[in-house]
C-alpha cells in the first residue's frame, strides 16, 4: 500500500475519455487518477482471501435488500463498497459481522466464509465474531466516557488482560489521534470534534487487534478536512487489516480502493472488480452509466 | 383582473384579518393564568393560615427587610443585569442548603430516632464486610467464574448479616455486644459523616483532578462534623443533632460552595448573594431578639413539628406522620426502584416485539390511570387478607404505595432508557459486547439521571397518597415514631385528613390542617426540586 504514495504525477493520462466533466462528482479529476494509479500497484498481487460471499440473500420482512451476492474479499486491501443509497451495500456490510441479527424483521439466507468458516453456521457466537470483526459507524459514536475509557472498552469486555496505557497510546498513534490528545484522555469523548470523535472511534475499533475492520461510511458525516485524514488512516491500516469500507463518494473509492463493488438499485452486485478496471473500463454499461454520472 | 392587483399593490399589499387568532390567543393565555392564579391564591391562603406572617410586629418586619430583603434585592439586582450565571451558582447554593437542611431533618429523625445510632452502626458494618469482599473478587473478574463469584458474594452477605444460629453470631450482633461502644454522636459522626467525606473527597478529587486535595477535603469533612458535635452542646445544640446537620447539610453546601469558588471564575460572585442572605437571617435574627420584637405566632414551628398528636389543635403534631412519611418512602423506594427499573429494562432491551409485550404494554399505561384507592383496596386485599399480614404496618403501606407507583415508574425508565441514542448500543454490540454487557456499560449508566428524576417524582406522588392508607387499615393517629417495619404507621397527609375530619372543629381547620398541608408541601418541594436540578445537569450535559 505505501507505493500508492509513489505514484507517477504523470498517470492522469490512465484517465480514460468515458467520465463527463459535467457530473459534479468526477470534478476533481486528480484525484481519481491518483486512486487510479495507486490500485494499479496492486493489481497482480496475490493475495489471499479472507472473507467470501456466497450467494446472500438478506431480506428486512417482505422487502428483499439483497439479491445472490458473491464476492471474494482480499487480505490486507481496501474493498470499496459503492452504489446509490438503498442499494444494500450498507447491508451487505453488516451481514459479514452479523449486525443484521440485531433487526427483529431481518433474514439472512446463502452463507459468507471469514477464512472459510460459514458465519452463519449454527455454532458460530455472533459476539465471538464481532470480536474479530470491528466495525466504524457512518455517525461518530463515541461513548459518553472518557476518551481513555472509550479505547478500553472492547479489552474491558472482551476480557484481554493487557497493559492498557500501552493500548491507548498505541491505538490513538495507529488512528492519527494522539497528539492532539494526549493531553487531555481523561476527559470526555464527546469534547471531541467530530472527524476526531471519528477517529478515536477507530482507536476504539483497532483498540482490540481485530482481523476485518468494516467502516460504515465513515467519512460522509465529517468536513473535507477531516474527511481527508479519515483517508489518509484508512489507506495506513490497510496495511494490517483487511478493510472494507461503504462509501456515497466514488473519488474516495477510487483513492483509497483496492478493489471496488458497485452496488445498484434492488439490492444486486453489479460489477465487482479492481478498482482501476470499474474507474478505467467497467463491463456493465449500468455501472459505467453510474459512475459517469448518468443515473444515481 | 391583473390590473386591479397592479394598482392595489401602490398602496401597499393590504391587510389578512387576524381577529379570530387573537381572540384565541388571549383566551389560550385566560385559560392558563386562570389555573396559575387559582393555584397561588390558595397557596398563599393556606401559607398565610399556617405561618401567619401578619401577627409579627412591625418592628421583626422592618428589621429583616433592612437586614434580608434589601441587601438581597440589590445584590440579586446587581448579579440580574451583570452575570445571571452568577445569579444562578448563588440561588443554587442557597436552594442547596435549604433542601439538605430539610433532608438532615429526615436524616435524624431517621438516624436519631427511628433507628438507635448503635444498631445503624452495627448494620453498616455488617454491609460493609461483604461488600468489601465484593470489590475484592471484582477485582479478580476474569480468573473467577461468575456463578461462582456470585454464590461467593450472596453467602458473604448473608453470613455477615444472619450468621449461622447457633454457631456464629451475625456481625451486627457482635457490633452490638462489644464491651465498649462509642457515643452516639462518635457514631453518627463515624458514619454519616464518613459518608459526607468520601462524597466531598471525590468531588473534590474530580473538580480539581487532584488526590491529595480529594483526600484532604474528605478528611476536614470529617473533622468538620466531629467538631460540630463536641461544639454544639456548648451553643445548646444536641451533639447528635449537630453532627447530623453538619454532616448532611453544611458539609456538602460548603464543599459546592468551596468548589465553585476555585473552579469557576467568572461566577463566584455569585456567591455574595449566598453570603447575603445568610449572613442577612442571621443578623436579622439576633437584631430581633435584642430589639425584643415578637415573630409570627406561626403554627408550623418547632413544637409542631417534633410532637404526636394532641387533643388540642394548639399542641397538636406532626412528628410521627413525618417519620411514618420517611420509612413509607424508604420502603415505597427499596421496592419500587428494583421493581419498575428491571421491568422498564427489560421491556425496552430484551422483550421481542411481540403481542404479548404489546398487551404488557397497553396495559402498563392503563395501570398508571387506576385510582389510588383501588391500589388500596388491592393492597388490602393481597396482603392482609390473603397474605395474614398485620393491617396498618410500615411494610404493607410502602408495599401498596409502590404498587401504586410501579407502573410510573417503568414508564418513566422506559422513556430515560429509550432516549440513550441507539447508535451507542450499535457501537457496544460492534466491539463485541454481549447484550448484558451493553446494558451494564452503556445504557444504564447513560440512562440512570432521567430513571432517577422519574422514580423522585414517582415517589413525588406516592408521599401525598392518602386513600391507599386508610385501605390498609393504618392508624388515623400514632403517638410515637414507627421503629420496625411491622409497626403500624401515620403519614402526613393522613394526619392532616384525619385532623380534617375525625377531629373536625374550627381550631383543627384553622391551625393544624393549614400546617400540616404546608410541611407536606415543603417535602413534596424539596424531592422535586432534587428532580429538576438532576434534569437540568442531564439535559445540559447532552
Amino acid at each position: 500500500m505505501s507505493q500508492r504514495d509513489k505514484a507517477p504525477e504523470g498517470e492522469q493520462q490512465a484517465m480514460n475519455g468515458t467520465e463527463d466533466p459535467t457530473n459534479d462528482e468526477m470534478l476533481v479529476e486528480t484525484d481519481v487518477s491518483d486512486g487510479l494509479s495507486a490500485s494499479e500497484s496492486s493489481v497482480g498481487r496475490d493475495a489471499e482471501t479472507v472473507i467470501s460471499s456466497d450467494n446472500i440473500n438478506v431480506w428486512y420482512g417482505d422487502d428483499h435488500a439483497l439479491t445472490d451476492i458473491s464476492m471474494d474479499i482480499p487480505e490486507n486491501s481496501v474493498t470499496a463498497m459503492i452504489g446509490p443509497s438503498g442499494c444494500g451495500k450498507s447491508t451487505f456490510l453488516r451481514c459479514i459481522n452479523r449486525m443484521n441479527d440485531l433487526i427483529d424483521v431481518a433474514r439472512v439466507e446463502g452463507g459468507l466464509t471469514l477464512r472459510g468458516k460459514n458465519v452463519y453456521d449454527d455454532d458460530v457466537d455472533p459476539v465471538a465474531l464481532r470480536r474479530r470483526v470491528g466495525m466504524v459507524f457512518q455517525k461518530p459514536n463515541p461513548f459518553p466516557k472518557s476518551i481513555y475509557e472509550n479505547v478500553v472498552y472492547g479489552l474491558k469486555i472482551q476480557g484481554i488482560d493487557a497493559d492498557y496505557d500501552e493500548v491507548v497510546e498505541e491505538s490513538l498513534k495507529r488512528a492519527a489521534l494522539w497528539d492532539e490528545v494526549k493531553d487531555r484522555l481523561h476527559e470526555s469523548g464527546l469534547d471531541l470534534s467530530g472527524g476526531q470523535q471519528q477517529r478515536l472511534c477507530i482507536a476504539r475499533a483497532i483498540a482490540t487487534d481485530p482481523e476485518v475492520l468494516l467502516m460504515d461510511e465513515p467519512a460522509s458525516a465529517l468536513d473535507p478536512v477531516a474527511t481527508s485524514q479519515i483517508e489518509d488512516l484508512v489507506e495506513e491500516l490497510a496495511e494490517d487489516y483487511t478493510v472494507v469500507i461503504v462509501t456515497h463518494n466514488m473519488q474516495q473509492a477510487a483513492r483509497i480502493s483496492d478493489k471496488t463493488a458497485v452496488f445498484l438499485t434492488g439490492g444486486e452486485l453489479v460489477e465487482f472488480n479492481d478498482t482501476q478496471k470499474i474507474f478505467e473500463n467497467p463491463e456493465s454499461q449500468r455501472v459505467e452509466d453510474y459512475i459517469t454520472g448518468k443515473f444515481g | 383582473m391583473s390590473t386591479d392587483t397592479e394598482s392595489s399593490y401602490a398602496d401597499g399589499f393590504g391587510q389578512v384579518s387576524r381577529t379570530a387568532g387573537t381572540v384565541f390567543r388571549y383566551l389560550l393565555l385566560g385559560a392558563t393564568m386562570f389555573g396559575i392564579v387559582t393555584l397561588a391564591v390558595l397557596l398563599v391562603y393556606v401559607a398565610n393560615d399556617a405561618i401567619r406572617p401578619l401577627t409579627a410586629d412591625l418592628g421583626w418586619h422592618l428589621t429583616f427587610f433592612l437586614t434580608l430583603v434589601v441587601p438581597t434585592a440589590v445584590v440579586g439586582g446587581y448579579l440580574a443585569r451583570r452575570n445571571v450565571p452568577a445569579l444562578k451558582l448563588g440561588g443554587m447554593v442557597i436552594g442547596m442548603l435549604g433542601v439538605f437542611l430539610l433532608f438532615s431533618g429526615g436524616v435524624a429523625i431517621v438516624f436519631v430516632d427511628i433507628v438507635p445510632p448503635l444498631t445503624g452502626l452495627s448494620y453498616v458494618v455488617g454491609l460493609l464486610v461483604p461488600a468489601a469482599l465484593t470489590v475484592v473478587l471484582t477485582k479478580y473478574e476474569q480468573q473467577i467464574p461468575f456463578t461462582l463469584r456470585v454464590a461467593a458474594t450472596g453467602a458473604a452477605f448473608i453470613l455477615s448479616l444472619v450468621g449461622v444460629p447457633g454457631y456464629f453470631h451475625s456481625i451486627p450482633e457482635i457490633v452490638r455486644q462489644l464491651p465498649v461502644v462509642p457515643a452516639d454522636w462518635m457514631i453518627l459522626t463515624l458514619v454519616l459523616g464518613g459518608v459526607a467525606a468520601v462524597v466531598v473527597g471525590q468531588y473534590v478529587a474530580r473538580i480539581r483532578e487532584d488526590t491529595t486535595a480529594g483526600l484532604a477535603a474528605g478528611a476536614s469533612a470529617l473533622v468538620l462534623t466531629g467538631l460540630a458535635a463536641v461544639v454544639g452542646p456548648t451553643l445548646g445544640v444536641d451533639a447528635n443533632a449537630a453532627a447530623v446537620v453538619t454532616s448532611v447539610a453544611f458539609v456538602p453546601t460548603l464543599a459546592y460552595a468551596g468548589g465553585a469558588a476555585v473552579t469557576r471564575e467568572q461566577e463566584r460572585i455569585g456567591l455574595l448573594l449566598a453570603a447575603v442572605v445568610i449572613g442577612g437571617s442571621l443578623v436579622g435574627a439576633v437584631a430581633v431578639d435584642a430589639l425584643g420584637f415578637a415573630g409570627p405566632q406561626s403554627w408550623v414551628d418547632w413544637q409542631f413539628l417534633t410532637s404526636a398528636h394532641s387533643g388540642t389543635a394548639e399542641n397538636a403534631g406532626l412528628y410521627p406522620a413525618i417519620g411514618g412519611s420517611i420509612l413509607l418512602m424508604a420502603t415505597v423506594a427499596a421496592l419500587s426502584f428494583p421493581l419498575g427499573v428491571g421491568a422498564a429494562v427489560y421491556l425496552e432491551e430484551y422483550a421481542p416485539d411481540n403481542a404479548f409485550t404489546r398487551f404488557i404494554d397497553v396495559n402498563i399505561s392503563n395501570l398508571a390511570g387506576v385510582p389510588s384507592v383501588v391500589y388500596g383496596l388491592l393492597g388490602l386485599g393481597v396482603f392482609v387478607t390473603y397474605l395474614g399480614q398485620p393491617t396498618g404496618t410500615v411494610l404493607i403501606g410502602g408495599a401498596t404505595l409502590a404498587l401504586l407507583i410501579l407502573p410510573i415508574v417503568i414508564i418513566s425508565s422506559r422513556e430515560a432508557i429509550r432516549a440513550v441514542p441507539s447508535d451507542m448500543r450499535q457501537a457496544s454490540y460492534g466491539m463485541g459486547a454481549t447484550r448484558w454487557q451493553t446494558v451494564k456499560n452503556v445504557v444504564l449508566p447513560e440512562a440512570f439521571p432521567g430513571i432517577l428524576t422519574g422514580t423522585i417524582l414517582a415517589l413525588g406522588r406516592a408521599i401525598g397518597e392518602t386513600a391507599p392508607l386508610i385501605m390498609i387499615g393504618a392508624p388515623n393517629v400514632l403517638f410515637s415514631l414507627p421503629t420496625e417495619l411491622t409497626s403500624k404507621v401515620s403519614a402526613m397527609p393522613l394526619q392532616v385528613y384525619a385532623w380534617s375530619s375525625l377531629f373536625a372543629s374550627e381550631d383543627f381547620y384553622t391551625k393544624a390542617v393549614p400546617a400540616g398541608v404546608v410541611v407536606l408541601l415543603a417535602v413534596l418541594l424539596a424531592m422535586n426540586s432534587i428532580a429538576i436540578v438532576l434534569r437540568n445537569k442531564f439535559e445540559s450535559e447532552n
